[in-house]
């Protein structure tokens, strides 16, 4: 998806705060945050990992430089096995202007050599905040991969199809957000956060309700306020 | 083993046909991971998994596999059908386990040799 494309949708459907969180990649979160920034949206950076158990875990940060830190720190845990087009598509990374910069050359859809309370921690130590994605889907949500929310790790926010989060997720709250892939499907599921400002701190307090703040999830369907 | 001869001995229901159905059977692989059949399946294996998904698709062909035996009767949607059907990969079935179909299929390959 172009960038300008993607902050236009994402205007034009009355969403505030954006974040491009790509598979295994953070390549392009700095042309998205240029277009993003210009059509006066919010923006956080990311990334969706694929852990080892094949877990889909959202990586936020509030800073293009711990993004990309955490990029490259993971970068050598993504087997050197090289994309093939063919099957699995161009990896293209292009800049704001959607000029071509390059092909990521090592297959994305693959899994990094990390177990998810690795990837987890990972995330942290570089100061972000670690989301695991669509826990109530299958594939790739982490009940169907790993059975259950493993004991040992515990979130402030947990991505859902649904809108609502499936037991033995302890505090965590739920958040809905697009995940898409193509541009209609930007803002078919969305979050309501009220809170201070657009960074992670203030997610983690409007999970928490800290102050008056707050999370809401909101379904598909979306009209407006 | 020819893979016809595969899908007639375990009585696998065949989702996607065979465009070649004389084509050697190399051996099984078992495995639910995507990523872990694709760093560790051989060309020529039938795969078994549980995993009915649009993804498997991609995996066969790249990996180079005689076909995905999807197990435990889960079934393939039509969209990954309709993927299959133009990427020429083999799509079968069976109501039994993992377990218990790449038993039987190691026993048929086994016997051969």
């Amino acid at each position: 998806m172009s960038p300008r494309r993607i902050a236009e949708e994402a205007v034009a459907k009355g969403i505030e705060m954006i974040a491009v969180t790509d598979h295994n990649s953070a390549r392009m979160v700095d042309a998205v945050a240029g277009a993003a920034t210009a059509a006066g949206l919010e923006f956080l950076f990311g990334m969706e990992l694929q852990t080892r158990e094949e877990v889909h875990l959202l990586a936020y940060f509030d800073e293009a430089a711990a993004c990309h830190r955490f990029a490259d720190a993971i970068y050598d845990l993504l087997p050197d096995r090289p994309n093939e087009p063919a099957y699995f598509g161009d990896q293209v990374v292009v800049d704001v202007d959607e000029e071509i910069l390059g092909q990521e050359p090592r297959l994305l859809v693959n899994s990094l050599d990390l177990a998810f309370d690795e990837a987890v921690s990972l995330v942290r130590e570089h100061g972000g905040l670690p989301v695991p994605a669509h826990v109530d889907r299958e594939p790739y949500g982490l009940v169907a991969q790993l059975g259950f929310p493993p004991k040992s790790v515990a979130f402030d926010l947990a991505e859902t199809i649904s809108g609502t989060l499936p037991g033995g997720f302890g505090r965590a709250v739920a958040i809905c957000s697009s995940d898409a892939h193509r541009p209609e499907e930007i803002g078919r599921r969305r979050t309501l956060f009220e809170m201070n400002e657009a960074t992670t701190e203030e997610m983690i307090l409007a999970a928490q309700r800290v102050g008056g703040r707050s999370v809401t999830c909101v379904a598909e369907g979306w009209r407006g306020k | 083993m020819k893979l016809a001869d595969v899908i007639e001995a375990l009585s696998l229901d065949t989702f996607t046909a065979p465009v070649e159905p004389n084509v050697e059977v190399a051996g099984g692989y078992v495995g639910d991971l995507l990523s872990h059949v694709l760093a560790s399946a051989m060309p020529g294996d039938v795969w078994i998994t549980i995993q009915n998904h649009a993804n498997v698709v991609a995996v066969a062909q790249v990996a180079g596999l005689a076909a995905i035996l999807i197990a435990d009767g889960k079934r393939p949607g039509d969209e990954v059908r309709d993927q299959a059907r133009s990427a020429g990969v083999v799509l079968l079935g069976s109501t039994e386990s993992s377990f218990e179909v790449a038993g039987r299929l190691h026993g048929l390959l086994a016997a051969e040799r």
